[in-house]
């Protein structure tokens, strides 16, 4: 596969800290990669390193082969930016801001007429088209956001964190349209802190903590770290220690953990273990009022790796 | 073209501020306009004068009749009390009391003394100038020793009136006025300009529009040149603009040499308006501060410039701090226009010098913009 961005050993340091730290990846042409991490963990601080948006300190960026400076125009033309802030005119209606930030790119007026109508339909703001930013609601306003990033046809897009604050339904929208424009040929990396949105559409991740990469791979890699085969969770009210012991001593149990009447049990690799667990309760009389089982998240990876919670 | 082309669009959503900030300007001239009057006219004021004449000859006669000319004769009642009351209530500024026996007394070389009361003000000594002239005059004559003679003599020398005449052709009424509309114009071009382009500015220099722009492949000197070059031409089109209302309100007195030169004086200190806003929008980036900023530097340099108040009624002390403002020098310039009789190249030294520190203010201004704007690139 085609690398399109290599970076090495990039370091940022804001007087001592250190928000970026020795971090060295590669981006290959047409996949999605996410950047997944807690707040402050270096991601946006990455993507601005990355477009020359601000000086590092150590390291190497070479995006399409060439090494990234602010003046670096050509390669510039070939890259769109959808930030975490909403970046659009207030003055401006829906249309004019697409077909503004677009006009950043393209010069002719005929090819940007049409790429703007695209990018309305990507984002499906076509019934918006006069409306001003703030007679937008936050999901649409959102989707606007994306539409002004990626208008000019980038073959690299960095999306950072372009769906917080917003409704499942412009969510949707939004990983919608993500998926298209990889089909369309764009290489993607993808910012955020939710995991779900990270399962769902990045063939690899890049999990960032403390400004360094603590894994790396796709989301089955990712998982099989954690030596986790599944996560059943049940709703009791009364159960006291011995119970707990006997849990812990059914086949394949890794962990149990019983707070708020919320019985927590993970198992390695092994079958019928659900099933083992239903035997068991019914044998010793145990009501309970909802149980389900789920695969490992990259919650639960992060949790290995690093002792904590991703949204912590 | 886009960067250039969507300043004025953005620009469209604050018209109305241009359009008050004009209707301003074009209602204080106007009113200035209606209430200035016409002095290139000179006449001499009448004095309000009663004369008692005790004497009742031809020469005394003569004398009342030379001042009746000269003077509102005013007629009362030979009462002392009357006549007090009329000099203390200013119904009259001088009286005049001939004693008896003045006539007799000045072919008889024993002249009698004239009695006058006056309220001391300016109509009063104008009416004692008027009283002596005439003495000063008769007096010249009192060898003649025959009263036709001597009342003949007097009349022919005062026959030889001063007529006064002012020899300036300058037309004082109609520069004051466009003094008075172009130093108003001084807080409309840079409430204007610096408002709007700031603005706008401040649109385009958004954190997070900046970095959509910087990290697009428009070249980054390219975009601060199109904006500048967009905040310039609407610079011109404001200044063309009020030039227009100018013409208009002021008639054929723009189209004149002195026209030109405020004209010229104006375009510099647009020119100076427009610098100051580049520097606002890239200095400043709340919407809300930027127009109080905006209105500090308008009215405060109006203020203290003389836009409102005429330079010559500010004190010493707020003149020189005034002298650290592009207004100062400006508006000095509308002053010295006003006052410029002979037009040529040494008569216009101190106007040139004005422009060309209002130049300077532009070139400091620009850099600093320029130092600021480079260093707000990057978003460490």
């Amino acid at each position: 596969m085609k690398k399109v961005i290599e970076v090495k050993n990039l370091t940022k340091k804001y007087k001592e800290l250190k928000a970026v730290n020795g971090l060295s990846f590669d981006v290959y042409e047409n996949e999605i990669l996410g950047l997944l991490g807690p707040n402050g963990s270096g991601k946006s601080t990455t993507i601005n390193c990355l477009l020359s948006l601000l000086n590092f300190d150590e390291g190497k960026i070479e995006i399409l082969g060439k090494e990234m400076t602010p003046d670096l125009y050509e390669i510039k033309r070939k890259i769109g930016v959808v930030f975490q802030e909403v970046a659009v005119f207030d003055e401006l209606t829906v249309y004019e801001n697409i077909d503004y930030f677009c006009g950043l790119y393209i010069e002719n007026k005929e090819k940007r007429k049409k790429y703007v109508k695209d990018a309305l339909q990507l984002v499906k703001l076509e019934e918006f088209l006069n409306f001003k930013p703030k007679q937008l609601s936050g999901g649409l306003l959102r989707r606007l956001n994306i539409a002004c990033g990626i208008a000019h046809k980038p073959e690299i897009i960095f999306l950072d964190e372009p769906t917080v604050a917003v409704d499942p339904q412009s969510r949707n929208n939004i990983l919608d349209g993500i998926k298209k424009l990889r089909k369309d040929g764009a290489t993607i990396i993808y910012t955020t802190h939710y995991m779900e949105e990270v399962e769902l559409i990045c063939d690899r991740i890049i999990i960032l903590d403390k400004g360094k990469v603590i894994a790396e791979g796709t989301k089955e890699e990712l998982k099989e770290l954690t030596g986790i085969e599944e996560k059943v969770t049940i709703e009791i009210n009364d159960l006291n220690e011995s119970h707990i012991e006997e849990i812990y001593k059914l086949p394949n149990v890794k962990t149990v953990e019983y707070e708020g009447e919320k019985l927590v049990i993970t198992y390695g690799k092994g079958k019928n273990n659900f099933s083992k667990l239903l035997d068991y309760l019914k044998k010793e009389e145990i009501y309970y009022n909802k149980i389900y089982s789920e695969r490992p998240t990259l919650n639960d990876v992060f949790l290995e790796l690093t002792g904590k919670e991703l949204r912590d | 073209m886009t960067v250039f082309k969507y300043f004025f669009k953005v620009m469209k959503e604050y018209k109305w501020t241009i359009v008050l900030y004009t209707v301003l300007l074009v209602g204080f001239a106007g009113f200035n306009l209606q209430t200035s009057d016409n002095s290139t006219n000179f006449m001499a004021s009448k004095p309000d004068i009663l004369v008692i004449d005790n004497d009742n000859s031809k020469l005394s006669k003569n004398l009342e009749s030379y001042l009746k000319e000269n003077a509102n004769l005013k007629e009362l009642e030979n009462n002392e009390e009357k006549i007090n009351d009329a000099l203390f209530y200013r119904d009259v500024s001088l009286i005049i009391e001939i004693p008896k026996g003045y006539s007799n007394g000045i072919i008889n070389n024993d002249k009698k003394d004239i009695v006058i009361k006056s309220t001391g003000d300016k109509e009063a000594e104008y009416g004692k100038m008027l009283l002596e002239r005439y003495l000063k005059i008769s007096n010249v004559y009192e060898d003649i020793k025959n009263e036709d003679l001597i009342i003949n003599k007097i009349n022919k020398q005062l026959e030889s009136s001063v007529q006064v005449t002012i020899k300036s052709k300058l037309n004082t009424t109609e520069l004051d006025k466009m003094a008075f509309f172009y130093n108003f114009a001084n807080y409309s071009l840079l409430a204007g300009c610096v408002f709007v382009i700031s603005t706008v500015l401040n649109s385009f220099k958004t954190k997070e529009i900046k970095k959509r722009t910087v990290v697009s492949s428009y070249n980054y000197k390219k975009y601060n040149s199109n904006l500048f070059k967009a905040g310039t031409i609407f610079g011109i089109v404001l200044w063309l603009l009020y030039l227009l209302i100018s013409v208009i309100l002021l008639g054929s007195s723009m189209i004149t040499l002195h026209g030109l030169l405020f004209a010229i004086n104006s375009f510099v200190f647009m020119i100076c308006a427009t610098q100051i806003a580049f520097l606002m929008g890239n200095l400043i980036n709340n919407k809300e501060a930027l127009n109080s900023v905006v209105n500090i530097i308008a009215l405060g340099s109006s203020f203290l410039c003389g836009a409102f108040v005429p330079m010559q009624f500010l004190p010493d002390s707020v003149l020189k701090i005034a002298h650290i403002l592009p207004s100062y020098w400006f508006i000095k310039n509308n002053e010295f226009i006003k006052e410029l009789e002979v037009i040529n190249v040494q008569t216009l030294e101190p106007y040139i010098t004005n422009i060309i520190i209002i130049i300077i203010f532009i070139l400091i201004i620009q850099i600093v913009t320029n130092i600021i704007s480079k260093k707000k690139r990057k978003f460490d």
